[in-house]
């Protein structure tokens, strides 16, 4: 499936995305048009992120401008600059649905699309935003507008356990999560014979997904078939991952199509929506609840964090006496830590970027890696740093993009009222109604998943 | 005292990878104000128009700009006295400019391109007509920001530099000197 494209009209051959490309996918001599080779590619955009060959009237001319955006699918109202490098846009199949009468429509966000999507309508850097966004998703006339942080805290419960399991009941170690699609496709690809160590958990996208069409279908009174489920996302490969066959456990595709944050805000540029007078607004209920947990998914680190602030709590009984695990914050491509949780040394390590990833795979594969859980984001600081978010026009802002967008994140959980998994209400109910427990018969079902051995 | 001489951005062709990060970084820094760009792309309405123009061809890849000519040419072609000298660069007085493109044909380096007069995020439209306000376009050094062209800082092959003509020439002597005194290295 093409996801990421170079249009050769365009490209340069300038080659500063095969500097960026962590799977060594894009291919080309200097000074030509580059190619992606789409059995390498990951689709996680960073090449999109950095690519600035755009379409210029210069050189080319107003109509291959307008011609290449009805190409690529984006909105006529779209007045912003083109480039060689970008990501199929699904936005037409998505207002198809939100025009369509018969098709109950429901929406997602990740945790790091509320801490970038303003910036497109020129809001500081790193500004938070979650109650306009939700705001504008039910502007567009999202029937149900949900969150991708419940699915968050959801994965923790899942994840955690699982965990706890291969931990205490000698399970293959050290067990990687599976969250980033790009992470998965190129272990699958590179190490298959190391896919047993990936999470069997989906990711938290693919879990909303499932819960949506089914527990939520219940929830609403609604016929599963009729239901039509967008998510929005600062990443490039979550369409890739919702696309996966093996991603319909609902009985139908839990996640019909991906945003990316950028086309998020065409879409409500195109609607004539005035994102900064709107009000701040929350997310349905049940399945938009979330903690501080769910939300810092969204920053390296974050899933960690999350899941020791659960783990910890499982594993002892006893609430952890601190909630900010700042042992795993950071930015470093690679960091390990230690946390003691009860007579358990638990040993972690994260991943963010690939630039690490060969040494650590390498290590776990010669049996020589001694660390129990590894958390692998592709993109350089985690989500807040995806191929689907806000483009900068200078490179130099990229710390300063990074940096907001992550304290912004922190910022959020630190204020909200819950910031453990296991303590949201409507995880527990969820439980308590439809799921029985964590990594029940059920729960395996609908929430985890197996991987290909080198496969597409 | 005599004057100093007027700077310019030079390119080095060997170093340029024809990304046009510079091209990008140029629109940028001078449509912050009058066309309301932010920091990223969902904030730009208008085509990106930079001051410096990346030529490539058989072998050739390098930004062309204004060489900031002592004795300007456009500068003496200008009937309107809308291109001036200020704070020892070249630059255009939009509001005189007419588009009647002397500068265009005396400049010898291709440096100036006649682009539409964009603010607030629309063409600006003639003052007697409906038709579409095109003027002068140059570099102009980025002589408004204190940190200097942004081209330069925008260009991570480092292809790009501001010319100081004195460390120029005190360099290429002192190069010249050795090679004429048999010293190697």
């Amino acid at each position: 499936m093409k996801v990421i494209q170079i249009d050769e009209r365009l490209c340069t051959g300038c080659q500063e995305c095969v500097k960026t490309c962590p799977a060594y996918a894009i291919e080309g001599e200097h000074g030509k048009p580059q190619k992606i080779n789409e059995t390498m590619c990951i689709k996680c955009g960073q090449c999109v992120q950095t690519c600035k060959s755009y379409v210029s009237l210069i050189d080319h001319d107003l109509a291959l401008y307008e011609q290449i955006k009805e190409e690529r699918g984006i909105p006529a109202s779209v007045r912003e600059p083109l480039f060689a490098a970008y990501n199929v846009c699904h936005l037409r199949e998505v207002k198809e649905a939100l025009q369509n009468p018969e098709k109950k429509t429901m929406v997602q966000c990740a945790p790091a699309v509320r801490v970038a999507v303003a910036e497109d309508f020129g809001m500081p850097l790193g500004t938070l935003a979650p109650g306009k966004l939700a705001a504008a998703l039910r502007r567009l006339g999202f029937d149900y507008v949900y969150d991708t942080d419940f699915a968050a805290d959801l994965t923790i419960m899942e994840e955690g356990t699982e965990l706890i399991r291969r931990v205490t009941e000698g399970g293959v170690l050290p067990m990687f999560t599976s969250c980033c699609p790009a992470w998965v496709q190129f272990i699958e690809r590179t190490y298959p014979e190391l896919t047993d160590h990936l999470s069997s958990c989906k990711s938290p996208q693919q879990m909303q997904g499932a819960v949506q069409k089914t527990y939520g279908a219940n929830q609403n009174g609604l016929n599963p078939a009729d239901i039509y489920s967008v998510s929005v996302m600062p990443c490039t490969s979550k369409e890739f991952e919702c696309s996966r066959p093996e991603m319909q456990d609902s009985g139908y595709q839990d996640v019909d199509v991906v945003l990316t944050t950028r086309e998020l805000v065409w879409l409500i540029k195109e609607q004539g929506i005035d994102f900064d007078a709107l009000p701040e607004e929350t997310f349905d209920q049940p399945l938009g609840d979330y903690t501080g947990a769910g939300v810092i998914f969204g920053v390296t680190g974050g899933v960690m964090e999350a899941a020791i602030r659960t783990g910890y709590e499982l594993i002892t009984g006893q609430q952890i006496p601190c909630v900010d695990v700042t042992d795993v914050r950071g930015t470093k491509g690679h960091r390990t830590a230690k946390v003691q949780a009860g007579d358990l040394t638990l040993k972690v390590g994260i991943i963010s970027g690939l630039t690490d990833i060969i040494e650590v795979l390498e290590q776990v594969a010669k049996g020589t890696c001694d660390l129990h859980f590894i958390e692998v984001m592709t993109c350089p600081e985690g989500c807040v740093s995806g191929g689907g978010q806000p483009k900068l026009l200078l490179d130099a802002d990229r710390v300063e993009a990074y940096a907001n967008r992550r304290a912004a994140i922190l910022s959020y959980d630190e204020k909200l009222p819950l910031r453990k998994s296991h303590e949201n209400p409507s995880i527990q109910k969820l439980y308590a109604d439809y799921l029985e427990k964590p990594n029940s018969e059920k729960a395996h079902h609908l929430l985890h998943t197996t991987y290909r051995k080198g496969g597409q | 005292m005599e004057k100093e001489l007027q700077r310019f951005v030079a390119a080095d062709p060997e170093k340029c990878v024809g990304c046009r990060a510079c091209e990008v970084a140029c629109f940028t820094e001078h449509n912050r104000k009058t066309n309301h760009v932010g920091q990223t792309v969902g904030t730009v309405s208008t085509p990106i128009l930079p001051r410096l123009y990346l030529t490539r061809g058989e072998g050739i890849c390098t930004p062309v700009q204004c060489r900031h000519c002592e004795d300007a040419p456009c500068m003496l072609a200008c009937t309107l006295h809308a291109i001036e000298r200020k704070n020892n660069q070249i630059v255009v007085n939009e509001g005189k400019c007419t588009g009647c493109k002397d500068c265009v044909m005396a400049c010898p380096f291709g440096a100036i391109e006649i682009l539409p007069s964009i603010r607030n995020g629309l063409i600006e439209k003639q003052p007697d007509s409906d038709d579409n306000r095109k003027i002068a376009s140059k570099c102009d050094c980025c002589i408004d920001n204190p940190k200097g062209p942004a081209c330069v800082r925008a260009c991570k092959q480092e292809a790009l530099r501001i010319v100081e003509l004195k460390e120029e020439t005190d360099n290429k002597r002192q190069k010249a000197a050795r090679i004429l005194s048999g010293i190697k290295g």
